[in-house]
């Protein structure tokens, strides 16, 4: 302290002296951090891990990454280039697919469209679908379907059935009730009421769930192909196996400039499309908070 | 009925031109049925090929009809099945601690220094870009098989998760609070914890519970490239054809996962 | 002591909110800034405690010349300065009392809050500035369930908290009904008796300005146009500062009754 000012101290107390109240217990909150230390201990210790190797990890990082750069050759872009393509193909072709299921199964589980019965078997339905990871579906659809990207067009497009069901069905419930009644007042058939009561209100919503959901299975179809279902995942396998570490540098880079160009390009496409909405970007953090308000 | 004009014959008056849709719409909407034309021929799409495949018979939609519960007597699945959710706490739990910091650096507040910021969004947006399974096995590959590459993937795959929601809520915060703790002569930690931290500790948790549910799916297939976890069973059952097995494991994890994403559902509802 | 000499601040846009000020503010004074939004209000109470810098000029705080402090200068004499905010600046989501403790911040060391953990000594500064505004009561409660009044008096809690010499206060009742209005000001007003604390208040109805300040400061465009005690401040007086006559939105009493 430089300038030594004296400090006002809080004189005159009250009388009867300064008493805080009696503190409320936070018991939920000390029951639920103990659970996780337990879990995250249990954990730790139990997991059989060669933690020795865990203090020459970077190290080995680094060589690997020092051999994957350096090593990199302009011949292969190509090819590597044409494999990141097909991912993204299958990635959209599986997207639009499992829009083609989730649209009309979404409006059988809104709850203001159709009953509570039908609604709740088809979100079951849904939640089925969200559990399974796309690789295990394409694991199965590759005996049935050959080592051919259409396993993996396939397996994106189930394993996304439900996750693009649960949002639009939340999207569908979220819908203002008054052109609804206003074309029900008017008499209007059911379908009727769907395409001028429903659409208008949830078609921007929707494509840019749809476009969110595309970017996330770019992620999806890269790794497909570790199991062989088409794309660039076959290609970083079989280099990685074969200690051609300059062909896994070169795929890995093109995979995250892939990525990083799918979603800068459809990002901007759902800016302009939520444009004058509050525009929270990310579907997935939106979906985050509303599952917290909406429940199950 | 005639429609009656006050101020002139009786003629139906002239709406004024229709806007037509957007020219962004329209583009979208062409540019989506093309993209669509052109993806199918590169993956050389069929619909006559699914129809035929599927109904043929075959081994694994067999297998699924009648999975093998006994897996959950066998030892050494049992174990993968522990390793699994191991793998998947431990992940979540470090990689989604190590967020907070580093979504908090990515911020104008929270990082004054404007190149050690773009270092580190670039930093965050290239993580976000490499799959789970590439993760994995790239350590593989660096560090060998085990629990051990495993468990730096989730480490890496939790921190791409949870810094890209929390940094995204850290854009919303108000900045009443924190200009407060300036305006008290407090230094940058001090602030943080104080005047943001607790505005977004309820979303926070939130998301590592959603990480949390990432992560088991995650861990469960990560064995397939050799990092740990049922993965391994599922190649091994897979390599024999041996698909009622394989079902009973998924089938029975993915049961076990889906109990704890309705807890995990019901405990978000609550910090929200 | 506050000092301004010749100072100056122009913003980056170019606006020029502050023209060649001088002024003096001793030790305990009561002292309210009036004038018109974008006359300067702002940015005067700011500069004070270097959240806004001069661009010339100079400013002397406590003996400080506040542009020549390093980055934990800045704090330190932040701490002796207690800041009211008009949007309260209240963390809604935790208690009051973890509110009023942001003022012992700069005394508590960092690893103490980090961990959440702050000393019996600070806690129980916490509790007297608590009782002096009177809402001691509601220390466990949540931030974001008080009424505004209740809130800003946490603000003033907080502020008292830091065992400052100065109390800044900016546009503290303009989101505040009248009769809360007044009990805040009231509290200021004791405050700054009873402790000596120099006390600066920015406001914008001239009914509250004339009737808690010993001393009007009018600002206009960036200038000073007027100081002197309430009393000298008549319908002339306050034209020259708003530059124009005077409507119902300046006196409190005529706003609240439109």
């Amino acid at each position: 302290m430089t300038e030594s000012k004296l400090r006002v101290s809080l004189m005159p107390t009250p009388p009867e002296g300064v008493e805080l109240p009696d503190k409320p217990r936070a018991t939920f909150r000390w029951v639920s951090t103990a659970i996780v230390i337990a879990l995250v201990w249990w954990s730790a210790t139990g997991i059989d891990a060669k933690w020795s190797r865990l203090l020459e990890a970077p190290g080995d990082m680094w060589t690997l990454c020092r051999v994957m750069f350096s090593n990199m050759e302009a011949s292969e872009i190509p090819e590597l280039v044409g494999a990141m393509w097909e991912s993204i193909a299958i990635a959209w072709l599986g997207t639009i697919i499992a829009a083609l299921f989730a649209v009309p199964m979404s409006f059988l589980a809104a709850e203001n469209l159709v009953g509570k019965p039908v609604a709740w078997i088809t979100r079951q339905i849904f939640n089925l679908l969200r559990a399974i990871p796309e690789i295990i579906l394409a694991l199965a659809f590759i005996p049935i379907f050959g080592l051919k990207p259409m396993a993996g067009v396939l397996a994106i497009g189930v394993g996304s059935i439900g996750t693009l069901g649960k949002l639009f069905y939340e999207i569908i419930e979220g819908i203002h009730k008054g052109p609804l009644e206003a074309a029900d007042a008017v008499g209007a058939s059911p379908l009727q009421r769907l395409r001028w009561g429903v659409l208008p209100q949830v078609t921007p919503e929707i494509t840019s769930f749809l476009l969110y959901r595309f970017e996330v299975n770019i992620r999806a179809s890269a790794v497909l192909g570790l199991v062989g279902a088409g794309g660039i995942g076959s290609d970083l396998a079989e280099a990685l196996k074969f200690k051609d570490f300059g062909t896994a540098g070169l795929g890995l880079i093109i995979v995250v400039l892939g990525t990083i160009c799918v979603d800068t390009m459809s990002g901007a496409v759902r800016r302009r499309i939520v444009s004058g909405k509050k525009a929270m970007l990310d579907v997935e953090h939106e979906a985050l908070l509303n599952e917290g308000r909406m429940g199950v | 009925m005639t429609i009656v004009n006050e101020t002139g014959p009786t003629a139906v008056p002239e709406l004024p031109a229709k806007p037509g849709p957007s020219v962004f719409a329209i583009g979208t909407a062409i540019g989506a049925v093309v993209l669509t034309i052109i993806c199918a021929r590169s993956v050389g799409f069929s619909l006559n090929e699914i129809v035929t495949n599927f109904t043929r018979k075959n081994s694994v939609v067999e297998g699924l009809l009648n999975p093998d519960w006994g897996q959950i007597w066998s030892r050494r699945s049992r174990s993968a099945f522990v390793e699994t959710l191991q793998l998947a706490v431990l992940g979540t739990a470090t990689g989604a601690t190590a967020a907070l910091p580093l979504a908090l650096w990515s911020t104008t507040f929270g990082n004054p220094n404007r190149w050690l910021r773009l270092i580190v969004r670039s930093f965050n947006n290239v993580i976000r870009s490499i799959p789970d399974l590439l993760w994995a096995l790239l350590f593989v590959t660096a560090v060998g098989i085990g629990a051990l590459s495993g468990l730096l993937a989730l480490f890496f795959f939790s921190l791409a998760v949870t810094t890209k929601l929390t940094s995204d809520t850290l854009d919303g915060i108000d900045m009443g609070p924190i200009e407060a703790a300036n305006a008290a002569g407090a230094n940058l930690n001090q602030m943080l914890r104080t005047a943001v931290v607790p505005q977004i500790l309820p979303s926070y948790t939130s998301f590592v519970l959603y990480n949390f549910e990432l992560n088991l799916r995650a861990s469960a297939v990560l064995g397939l490239v050799g990092a740990g976890g049922i993965g391994a069973r599922i190649e091994f059952f897979r390599g024999r054809g041996d698909w009622e097995k394989l079902w009973g494991l998924v089938v029975m994890f993915f049961l076990v996962v889906f109990v704890v994403e309705r807890i995990s559902v019901t405990l978000r509802r609550r910090l929200v | 002591m506050i000092r301004f000499s010749n100072a100056n601040v122009t913003y980056p846009n170019g606006v020029s909110a502050m023209k060649d000020l001088d002024l003096q503010i001793d030790d305990g004074e009561f002292v309210v800034v009036v004038g018109l939004s974008g006359a300067g209000k702002s940015t005067l109470i700011r500069a004070i405690n270097g959240l806004v810098p001069l661009t010339s000029g100079e400013l002397g705080v406590n003996g400080h010349e506040v542009h020549d402090l390093s980055r934990a200068g800045m704090r330190e004499l932040r701490s002796d300065i207690g800041m009211i905010f008009q949007g309260f600046n209240l963390v809604d989501r935790t208690t009051v009392l973890k509110n009023v403790l942001m003022g012992r911040l700069h005394k508590v060391s960092t690893w103490r809050t980090l961990i959440g953990r702050y000393p019996q000594a600070d806690i129980d500064i916490a509790a007297r500035a608590l009782a002096r505004v009177e809402i001691i009561e509601k220390t466990y409660t949540r931030a974001s369930d008080l009424s505004g009044g209740q809130r800003q008096r946490v603000g003033i809690a907080r502020a008292l908290a830091q065992e400052p010499s100065i109390l800044l206060a900016d546009e503290p009742v303009a989101s505040l009904d009248p009769p809360t209005s007044h009990v805040v000001m009231r509290y200021l007003q004791q405050i700054s008796r009873d402790l000596g604390i120099t006390t600066i208040v920015n406001l914008h109805f001239l009914d509250l300005a004339t009737a808690y300040a010993d001393r009007i400061i009018g600002l206009r465009d960036g200038a000073l146009v007027f100081d002197g005690p309430g009393s000298d401040c008549d319908e002339t007086v306050f034209e020259s500062i708003y530059g124009r006559s005077l409507t119902a939105d300046d006196t409190m009493a005529k706003h609240a009754a439109l």
